[in-house]
């Protein structure tokens, strides 16, 4: 069995590409590339990097999470509600948005991984389940929590970074170590390049994938928490469409659906690339649909260009 | 590995640098103003969007205008984005029309503390969440409640007391689209007609389209759909159609966008509300100068809501 981690040609071209993106909208939009826009573009991402980063690690077990968007609303809808309606603090309710995200994200890992049921439509499934439940805990409106939370997502004071991007960024890193250097990184990849390959080799298959969802459940709390910082306030509706751009970074980033292969630190490349190919559309004026169509362009290319060059 | 790590040290080492100050026009150009909208898949924001542009050209020496809207009517982060990125590209003020009442407010404040006017229209923000933030901004918006009141009486004058009738509202945390289902019911209260659901097609055709055709199998004898804007108003006019109850259901909107015409036209929807999409943004834009040129916020402007039939 060939295991394939990420090597650091594969970086390097992201690495290029992103690059490339920053000239070119600096060339076509004045003021691109200034501090004040580097700041707009990494304080969005936060929940998107936290989100992203769970996910490469449950895709590279060749499984799915399609909830996640759902869970971001219902978990940020939890905050919302322990801290505007009952006065709980940011810490105590921090830990209720993680548990649960846990929760909900380890019942779909259960329900797909020992009744050997497609994490695809078990999560689709969740979906639904999470974004009703979001709506049954807020009444369908949005709390405003106010500045009690608001220090995750703004800048720190001297800095243009936000302690949720440098959160964020702490997550990613031990997410591409725990990937490259813990034997629980090895199953994840084992048991997402041959199942039975792996389980003949004395993996217990199902504990790597049911801890990769319960993971992933937990960071989707933890961007719940970042997103409601964003806000202010706590939306139900937050989150609509948003595991699609999570998959899209993660697959941009060279992350193979099929699993055993992945790379967190390229998913981090592939959300940069996404966020700065959204900014500076924005900031050149282009219009929604035009924004959209590049976009999906790119989403498109980015993995024709990784199959084409794996397939040499 | 060790190259990632070091990429990632990098990348942190140019994020994290001091900040630039805070970008501003310099004196005597002209100033930015952004026009933060909502959906522009949605007619009635395209219409705003293209009244602002003729509004700049007529007055390209006066300032500069930077229009953005986002994909769907729910996603606020993306709003907050473009609140964020306004500010990055220098705007002295920003016009919005807010996705939420609420969760708008704090990135709102945050533009505002760095030295950018804001102005409020078409969707009120919420006046207590406003207050806590330590929010200024002028509001320019329709009464919609009154619109919604018109809709309603004119929908009422074709139905007898006690008929059946059912509410379409938007996304139900936002204010015009609480205030317009207020309007609905007042309406209705006044006519005597008895409302038997009100459920949320969060704006949007397809999503009305589902919705006004579940009410309509569960109320055989619903009589009118109330809906908080044409698009919702276009999709329940054609579950209506397809459930086979057209002329004998009666189908209202808010917003008389450009596709509501052949509709209102034939009879499947009998009565809308014009806002003047065109003038809300270029009224809040000119207020939004004046108070850039007086250096204080101006006053909140009420704009005309004409009841619009066939």
């Amino acid at each position: 069995m060939r295991i394939r981690v990420g090597r650091a040609s594969d970086l390097l071209v992201l690495l290029v590409v992103w690059g490339g993106l920053l000239l070119l909208f600096g060339q076509l939009s004045t003021g691109f590339l200034s501090a004040a826009s580097f700041g707009s573009v990494a304080n969005r991402i936060p929940a998107l990097l936290l989100t992203a980063t769970g996910m490469t690690l449950l895709m590279v077990t060749g499984g799915i999470d399609l909830s996640v968007g759902s869970l971001l609303g219902l978990c940020g809808a939890v905050v919302g509600v322990a801290m505007a309606d009952w006065g709980w603090g940011l810490p105590a309710a921090m830990a209720l948005s993680l548990g649960v995200g846990v929760a909900l994200g380890g019942v779909s890992g259960l329900i797909s991984v020992k009744l050997r049921l497609p994490s695809f439509i078990v999560t689709l499934g969740m979906l639904e389940v999470a974004r009703g439940l979001a709506f049954l805990a807020t009444e369908s409106q949005t709390k405003y929590i106010g500045p009690a939370i608001e220090g995750i997502g703004t800048p720190i004071a001297g800095w243009i970074v936000s302690p949720a991007f440098l959160l964020a960024l702490a997550a990613v890193a031990l997410g591409q170590a725990a990937l490259s250097y813990t034997v629980f990184g090895r199953h994840l990849i084992a048991v997402g390049a041959n199942s039975e390959a792996a389980a003949i080799s004395g993996i217990a298959v199902d504990r790597p994938r049911l801890w990769a969802h319960a993971v992933l459940g937990a960071l989707t709390g933890l961007a719940a928490v970042v997103n409601c910082s964003r806000l202010g306030s706590a939306d139900p509706n937050a989150g609509v469409g948003f595991e699609l751009s999570v998959i899209a970074a993660v697959v941009v980033g060279g992350t193979s659906l099929l699993g055993g292969r992945g790379s967190v630190a390229r998913s981090l490349l592939g959300v940069l690339i996404i966020a700065t190919l959204e900014a500076g559309l924005v900031q050149m004026g282009a219009s929604e649909p035009v924004k959209r169509v590049v976009t999906g362009l790119v989403i498109v290319t980015a993995v024709l260009a990784d199959n084409w060059r794996r397939g040499r | 590995m060790r190259k990632i790590l070091l990429s990632l040290a990098v990348l942190v080492a140019a994020t994290a640098c001091r900040p630039a100050p805070a970008p501003q026009a310099a004196a005597g150009a002209r100033p930015r103003v952004a026009l933060v909208m909502k959906s522009l898949a949605n007619d009635f924001f395209a219409t705003m969007a293209q009244g602002a542009t003729h509004h700049q050209a007529e007055h390209a020496a006066d300032y500069e205008l930077l229009v953005s809207g986002i994909k769907n009517e729910t996603d606020l982060n993306e709003q907050v984005n473009l609140v964020e990125q306004a500010v990055a590209q220098g705007a002295a003020a920003i016009v919005i029309a807010p996705a939420d009442s609420k969760a708008l407010v704090p990135a709102l404040k945050r533009a505002q503390d760095r030295g950018v006017v804001i102005v409020n229209i078409d969707n009120r923000l919420d006046a207590e969440v406003v207050r806590q933030a330590g929010l200024t901004a002028a509001f320019v918006g329709p009464d919609n409640r009154e619109g919604a009141r018109r809709v309603g009486l004119a929908l009422a004058a074709k139905l007898t007391a006690g008929d059946e009738v059912a509410i379409i509202e938007g996304v139900t945390t936002a204010y015009n689209g609480q205030q317009r289902r207020a309007g609905f019911e007042d309406a209705m209260q006044a006519a005597g007609l008895k409302i038997v659901a009100v459920q949320s097609g969060a704006w949007e055709m397809d999503k009305a389209n589902g919705v006004a055709a579940n009410l309509l199998s569960a109320h055989p004898g619903l009589k009118a759909l109330l809906c908080a804007n044409d698009n919702m108003a276009i999709g329940a006019a054609a579950a209506v159609a397809a459930a086979g109850r057209s002329r004998a259901v009666l189908v209202a909107g808010f917003d008389d966008i450009a596709a509501i015409r052949p509709l209102l036209a034939d009879g499947r929807v009998l009565a809308t509300a014009d806002q003047h999409a065109d003038l809300l943004a270029v009224s809040g834009i000119e207020l939004a100068l004046q108070a850039l040129k007086d250096g204080k916020p101006g006053a909140d402007r009420a704009t005309t809501v004409d009841l619009v039939t066939r």
